[in-house]
């Protein structure tokens, strides 16, 4: 089976429809980011906080804001987190100024005050630990252990841990009941925990702390990842190939990084630690593709020596043109899967690569081999003057 | 069976059999990372400025107390912290040259300045460093003791940062983090107490000694065993008596010395309302052991030798850095520095979860799509190829069990990533074996030259992408880290299945036959 057949594109004849087009694009994402909104980062570099909570209806976010606002000066941002069914939210605070502090217990406090005040007294269900369970157990002794506390704790922390277990697989307790579906619980202790025990409105799912400190410093690092990978790349191409060609895989990949950044601003999609990585290994992957190509160009040269350089890119690129199908194609079908099935953890993962690769398909194609054609027209020339002095 | 072909199939046996050997049992082999496992996540600063003051302020006590008793009185002396150093007046009649000795034998980490009326001594090249580095040294410490206590499986507790001065801290399925930031900034709590029984190896033998049954005046109290180095090599429990005899608030000061044989040991001094309590106790109970209990853990057991009043030593097998920070320790309780926290992230249980079958759903999807392209595709070298991925992705995991690697959410798209190169590889292969049986050539020349050619395309292409997992690396943190290894194994892997055991799949395929006419790809 063949998609692409024998192809005879004159690809480099449209360089400068090619070139116009990705500046455009470039140039309104530049400005988008520059002058409009920018780009959306997430508390991993700017510092702030952000808690992730399920509750057991559909929440009502005014609601909650209303319920956060006295806790600082800064506006909360209220976000509905993976499906809606789920009754899942996200809060975000950035921290005030330079100051180090963590929002987790304010918000949490806050929430509770508001939703689960009643509870006072009740071991909740929805927001203990295994940890306070087994101690509150061991401390009531149901099952009558007797003996030192350190046995009673031991005793009671594998029913303790089966109850986390439930949590753990469903997200959170509707009520006091769904104890009867954990196992391991002797009757005593089934009775009791449902004695002593209540399910609050909401579960803490996840929570993050960023200080200003460790955010600065990420967002350094994230940046001297990215200056050196482009310079690593360049030298091994520089090493392996030549000199324009460097430049021409390295303007393709900062092409192909405007880009991306462009769509995650343009679609306020959150930049952090993982963004970053998906950035990284979109260049990786980009730079495969252009080195590819540049590949058959050496080995066209050698074949078909005194042939213009020109029409042996253009042949190159006609060449492995099926290849670079195939693989974008394999490449995007499952990146398409974990963006469709991955979880809203990963999806801006997903995201990144997912634009990364179809604008790193393109670009290999339409920038790299352009840029490093013109560099190294440029560099004859040059050379020339100078045999000519 | 050509020997060639019997080699490659026992080196592909027994790297496939390694792998399958290293994940196995898989539960207890791959490691999750937070993200999934869920957990908390804390990096905390050690404020090394403090114990530069500290130490600045306890020299400048110290010296008042050490010239009070050759008979000097100084005044106060004042420290400042910025400039690293102390400066105390010097009163008209005191002998210069006793202050001089004084300095030098106590103060060896100072350099003095003597004025006409005053002198200062200042800290010595690398006394700030090593002050410094201590404090970390100690909270780390102090941390590692206090989390044992917590009780968690695999915790982690590391130093990094540029100037060495943050400790990570990940405890894997803790669900709490305002707990375990209560545990671990509460104050340390210096006592003496009374020993009565141990050391013994465990709880039970040392209840067996008072019948099985513990008084509600005594207690049970773990230490550390330590080895002739002064390393940790186990625990011990200690049976102790509940009221201390005296405890940290009435201690006065603490300070390294030696006996005179050249052993480390510390000094210490208890203000006046404890030493009278103390030298009742000690007198007797000479020969005893008595307990020195930081954070409810048995620091050491030093046997008494002697009454002790408002100032004793406690001798031990101490070197002379184990001495300094046990005295520091005794000094300013068990954190010469503040912690503060600078990054928090807690992964709640059901999150983790979610994270996993979601991942895991995704790959097995991703996986299903690429296969049955390839075999569509490619026909039955499209077959080779998925036999090519599957022990690609065996090997990744076998190469991630046996480096300990973590498996993160991030590492998740990695491997789903790699599925997508690995795939790459034998598409550079397969098309280019096309091509050249297009120009006409033999089965086993097309075979031959595709495979030659593709693989320095595939050694370039898979080198670029190792460079940027490199520096994702160096400069990641956690997740990204992870990520990061994921990707570099899965590359080299695929190197190895798409180029190796292909070929040794097409070898074993033509075996046998003289002339091959046809090739399905």
């Amino acid at each position: 089976m063949r998609i692409i057949g024998d192809t005879n594109i004159s690809f480099l004849s449209y360089r400068k429809i090619a070139l116009g087009l990705s500046s455009a694009v470039i140039l309104v994402g530049v400005a988008y980011m520059f002058l409009g909104p920018g780009l959306n980062l997430g508390i991993d570099f700017i510092g702030g906080t952000q808690v992730t909570v399920k509750f057991q209806g559909e929440p009502d976010l005014d609601r909650i804001r209303e319920a956060l606002s006295t806790i600082t000066d800064a506006t909360p941002e209220i976000q509905r987190f993976d499906e809606v069914e789920k009754h899942e939210i996200l809060i975000r605070i950035e921290n005030p100024g330079d100051a180090e502090g963590d929002f987790t217990k304010p918000i949490l406090d806050a929430l509770h005050e508001e939703y689960d005040s009643g509870l006072d007294g009740v071991f909740d269900l929805n927001t203990q630990g295994a940890r306070e369970l087994a101690d509150r157990l061991a401390d009531d002794d149901p099952d009558g252990v007797l003996g030192d506390i350190e046995d009673r704790k031991e005793h009671y922390s594998a029913p303790a841990q089966a109850v986390l277990g439930y949590r753990k697989l469903q997200g959170m307790f509707r009520s006091v009941d769904d104890l009867d579906q954990v196992e391991g619980l002797s009757p005593q202790v089934l009775a009791h925990t449902k004695m002593i025990a209540g399910t609050g409105e909401f579960a803490l799912l996840g929570a993050e702390n960023v200080g200003p400190t460790v955010g600065a410093d990420l967002k350094k690092k994230a940046q001297l990842a990215m200056w050196f990978s482009l310079l690593g790349m360049l030298g091994y191409i520089w090493l392996r190939f030549q000199l324009p060609y460097g430049i021409g895989a390295v303007a393709a990949l900062f092409h192909d990084v405007l880009i991306t950044l462009s769509a995650l601003a343009l679609f306020h999609r959150e930049i952090n630690l993982p963004t970053i990585a998906a950035l990284l290994t979109l260049v990786g992957y980009s730079v495969n593709d252009t080195v590819v190509v540049f590949d058959r160009v050496r080995e066209n040269l050698k074949l078909h020596r005194g042939e213009k350089l020109e029409k042996q890119m253009n042949d190159s690129i006609n060449q492995t043109l099926s290849r670079t199908f195939i693989t974008s194609g394999t490449t995007l079908m499952v990146v398409l899967t974990l963006y469709l099935f991955g979880g809203d953890v990963i999806n801006t993962f997903a995201f990144v690569l997912l634009i990364g690769i179809i604008v790193g398909t393109y670009s290999s194609i339409f920038i790299a081999s352009p840029v490093a054609l013109a560099m190294n027209k440029i560099m004859v020339a040059r050379r020339r003057r100078k045999r000519q002095r | 069976m050509d020997k060639k072909i019997i080699y490659r199939i026992v080196l592909i046996l027994i790297v496939v059999g390694l792998a399958a050997w290293s994940i196995y049992p898989p539960s207890e082999r791959i490691n999750y990372g937070l993200d999934l496992s869920g957990g908390v996540h804390l990096v905390l600063q050690v404020q090394t400025d403090d114990a530069v003051k500290a130490e600045l302020d306890d020299a400048g006590l110290r010296l008042v107390s050490v010239a009070e008793e050759q008979g000097i009185t100084l005044g106060t002396a004042i420290s400042d912290p910025e400039d690293l150093s102390m400066t105390f007046d010097v009163p008209a009649g005191a002998d210069r040259a006793v202050l001089s000795e004084i300095v030098l034998d106590y103060f060896g980490d100072y350099d003095v300045q003597r004025g006409a009326d005053s002198w200062t001594l200042k800290f010595k090249a690398n006394t700030e460093k090593m002050i410094r580095d201590q404090a970390v040294r100690k909270g780390l410490e102090t941390i590692n003791n206090r989390i044992d206590e917590f009780g968690v499986a695999e915790p982690r507790i590391n130093r990094q940062g540029i100037d060495g001065d943050r400790i990570l801290v990940q405890l894997p399925g803790v669900d709490n983090p305002e707990r375990v930031k209560d545990i671990i900034s509460k104050t340390a709590f210096l006592q003496f107490k009374e020993v009565l029984g141990g050391p013994a190896p465990d709880r039970a033998s040392l209840l067996q000694a008072t019948g099985g049954s513990l008084s509600p005046e005594n207690e049970i109290l773990p230490g550390n065993r330590t080895g002739f180095e002064g390393e940790v090599i186990g625990r011990d429990f200690y049976l102790v008596k509940k009221v201390a005899i005296v405890t940290g608030r009435e201690l006065r000061t603490a300070r390294r010395s030696q006996d005179e044989y050249g052993q480390a040991n510390v000094r210490f001094d208890l203000q006046p309302s404890a030493a009278d309590k103390f030298g009742a106790f000690t007198e007797s109970h000479i020969g005893t052991p008595m307990a020195i209990v930081l954070d409810d853990r048995v620091m050491s057991a030093p046997v008494i030798r002697a009454r002790i009043t408002d100032s004793g030593v406690i001798e031990g097998n101490y070197s002379i850095e184990e001495a300094g920070d046990l005295a520091l320790v005794l000094r300013a309780g068990a954190l010469p520095a503040r912690l503060i926290y600078l990054e928090e992230r807690t992964v709640g249980p059901s999150l983790g979860h979610d994270s996993v079958v979601r991942g895991l759903r995704a790959i097995v999807a991703g996986l299903i799509l690429v296969m049955l392209f390839m075999v569509i595709y490619y026909k039955l070298s499209g077959i080779n190829a998925v036999l090519a991925l599957i022990l690609n992705l065996l090997l990744l995991m076998g190469a991630m069990a046996y480096f300990g690697a973590t498996l993160t959410l991030p590492g998740i798209a990695g491997v789903v990533l790699t599925i997508g190169m690995a795939v790459d590889a034998n598409v550079l292969i397969f098309e280019r074996i096309r091509e050249e049986l297009k120009v006409g050539k033999t089965v086993r020349a097309a075979i031959d030259t595709g495979f030659g050619r593709a693989f320095g395309t595939i050694l370039d292409a898979n080198i670029t992408t190792l460079i940027a997992a490199l520096f994702l690396f160096q400069f990641g943190t956690g997740p990204i880290k992870g990520f990061a290894v994921t990707l570099s194994i899965g590359i080299l892997a695929s190197m190895f299945t798409a180029v190796f055991v292909s070929r040794t799949l097409y070898m074993i395929l033509m075996h046998g036959q003289d002339r091959v006419q046809t090739l399905s790809v």
